[in-house]
């Protein structure tokens, strides 16, 4: 994280710092209140909650620009906040509110608002990589100057579609950057067990990709290197960002914790959570206060709740 | 109009499609170079795009170009291997237009050249057509002529969802005109008669035609009637319908085996027709249950003879 580098603007409520500490915490106030409402039966979709790693999806999703697209993962509900759907969108979906713009067809985390650059990635795993390929290709041969960014976690490396879209994108100088969670777990399986190096560098450099290991849990990290990234895929070599992060929540709301034995990973990782950090960065820098903050959450749990209402409300056809 | 080959119709559509539209782009295995060299002189390396043997991906871009509004033919080297790429034909391509709520659509054909009879064996003489008949939303056409090879073609890039198209190279040099419009999904009767509609796609479409002529100069003049299907999904049910209530009797030929379909589907079709309708029951000929060997596959097919005798005896 280096502060020196901001901007003024970045200081500002408008700014991205803002943006990053935001979109991360209502991400993480969504996920907790859908467990919630789950456990409580007011709502029945399963939820993969992106706790500590809330920082990769909004801090790439920021570094996008106007005409980019972005396919979600099944664990990146902050792309969606950082993409600029709402709640009450998400809601829809979910709940399946007559409003829903996909008729909630899809899994909640593939929901999909096409025009807004939020696509649907709803296939099996890795597939989606080859679809983003496609949108860049498109990208490409219009000349457009966007990107196409995807979402994968380091499961995926297993999945043929990963190579064999690294293979194409590599030579054809694709305007395409992939991101990976690499939070080091296939559901209940260690990385150790299934491939030789916990990082993905080595796995995407031979393809032609320009690869940067990220700090998945530092959100000013993530944002910086998804604008390299961008920049780089745009000139002519498709980007991998391998974000180096840590799942703190469990498995999904129906799974609960899947990984035995993580209590010490769980307590070293909770003390390099990203909106706690990007709390202190803002403290520090003289942005807000602890208090602030605190009123900020309290604002944006009622928001949620206002939000599940309205979208209830309209469920039931009131 | 003068006449044009199976093979050619095909190159022909591909060309006229690309024409008609800068942004359909074809993605394959040794096109720009060597299959579709003249086309990729005439639209450029940008269009007509060598690809690496990565089907499942091929197919999958094709997707995500379609969500920006592009066409794209995706060029598979022959039938069988539409198994790599089925993961993508089925959750991706086939899929995006419903996900979505038709708010995407995708213009993608994807071509599969049947190439049996090519000493290729079992990993290269499937038809493969029914290995994705239960898959909603997903086009599959069977040309059984040129004019219905360039038709076929030309309406697949106008669907919003997905289409298979299986090209026979066993019917590759046989010739036809090549109608003025677009007759959309229709099937086609391409002999007609007034005793028995044999209906078939693309090679068993073909043999139905020669059965019909060769009956005609026996004693069966005017006996036999073609329904080429062209799109074996969605079924022209209509043309089926009429054709088989005019002439009473149908014989419904499959190149592949029984168990899936378009021959069991038209066959439970004419099942519901009320009792009576018909004059005789109808007849199903398909492969056998069983892969299909190197040295000569022909055995284990339908064929002239096999069509010959079954359409004699439901015609007694």
């Amino acid at each position: 994280m280096d502060s020196k580098q901001l901007t003024a603007r970045s200081h500002e409520r408008s700014g991205i710092a803002w943006r990053l500490y935001i979109e991360m915490l209502v991400t993480r106030l969504f996920e907790e209140a859908c467990v919630r409402w789950e456990h409580e039966g007011k709502m029945s979709a399963q939820v993969f909650p992106s706790r500590g790693q809330e920082a990769v999806a909004v801090g790439s999703c920021l570094a996008m620009e106007k005409g980019d697209t972005v396919i979600p993962s099944f664990r990146t509900r902050g792309a969606m906040m950082a993409m600029g759907i709402s709640i009450a969108e998400q809601l829809r979906e979910i709940m399946h509110s007559p409003l829903a713009a996909g008729d909630s067809r899809d899994a909640p985390h593939h929901s999909s608002w096409p025009d807004r650059g939020v696509m649907p990635g709803s296939t099996m795993i890795g597939g989606h990589l080859a679809m983003a390929a496609g949108l860049a290709l498109a990208m490409q041969l219009d000349g457009q100057g966007a990107v196409s960014l995807a979402f994968f976690g380091d499961g995926t490396l297993g999945s043929g579609d990963l190579h064999e879209t690294m293979h194409i994108a590599g030579s054809w100088s694709l305007p395409l950057i992939l991101v990976c969670e690499n939070n080091g777990w296939e559901m209940a399986t260690p990385w150790q067990k299934v491939r030789k190096h916990r990082e993905l560098v080595p796995y995407a450099e031979p393809f032609g990709f320009a690869t940067r290991r990220v700090d998945g849990n530092d959100p000013w990290d993530v944002y910086h290197s998804a604008r390299w990234a961008r920049a780089t895929a745009l000139a002519g070599q498709p980007a991998f960002l391998d974000c180096i992060t840590f799942r703190t929540g469990t498995y999904s709301s129906h799974f609960g914790e899947t990984r035995p034995g993580i209590e010490r990973e769980l307590t070293e990782w909770e003390r390099r959570d990203p909106l706690k950090r990007m709390a202190e960065w803002l403290i520090g820098s003289g942005v807000t206060s602890a208090a602030e903050l605190e009123r900020v959450r309290q604002e944006e749990e009622k928001r949620l709740v206002e939000s599940f209402n309205q979208v209830l409300a309209e469920v039931k056809g009131n | 109009m003068p006449t044009i080959s199976y093979r050619d119709a095909v190159g022909k559509a591909i060309q006229d499609s690309m024409r008609d539209d800068p942004r359909l782009m074809v993605i394959g295995q040794n096109i720009a170079g060597y299959t579709l060299k003249p086309l990729a002189e005439e639209f450029g390396e940008s269009r007509i795009r060598d690809t690496s043997i990565s089907e499942s991906a091929m197919v999958g871009m094709a997707v995500g170009a379609a969500m920006k509004g592009w066409k794209a033919l995706v060029m598979i080297a022959y039938a069988d291997i539409a198994s790599v790429g089925h993961k993508a034909i089925v959750q991706s391509a086939a899929k995006i237009h419903y996900l979505t709520r038709g708010r995407l659509q995708c213009p993608v054909v994807i071509r599969l050249p049947i190439a049996r009879f090519r000493g290729h064996g079992p990993m290269g003489n499937e038809v493969a057509a029914s290995w994705f008949y239960n898959v909603p939303n997903l086009n599959i056409a069977m040309p059984g002529s040129a004019d219905e090879a360039y038709w076929n073609f030309r309406e697949a890039l106008q669907r919003p969802t997905p289409t298979l198209f299986f090209e026979d190279r066993s019917i590759h040099t046989r010739t036809s005109e090549i109608s003025a419009s677009n007759p959309g999904g229709k099937a086609r009767l391409t002999r007609s008669g007034n005793r028995l509609t044999i209906i078939g796609a693309g090679r068993t479409a073909a043999l139905a035609e020669d059965v019909a002529d060769t009956l005609a100069k026996q004693r069966y003049r005017d006996a036999v009637e073609v329904v080429s299907l062209g799109f074996i999904k969605p079924l022209d049910k209509e043309t089926i319908l009429s054709s088989t209530k005019k002439t009473g009797r149908a014989l419904i030929v499959q190149d592949e085996p029984p168990w899936g379909g378009y021959a069991p589907y038209i066959r439970c079709l004419l099942d519901e027709l009320p009792s009576g309708t018909l004059a005789a029951t109808p007849r199903i000929i398909s492969g056998v249950d069983e892969f299909l060997p190197y040295w000569d596959e022909r055995p284990f097919l339908p064929s002239l003879e096999s069509m010959m005798s079954a359409a004699q005896e439901v015609m007694s």
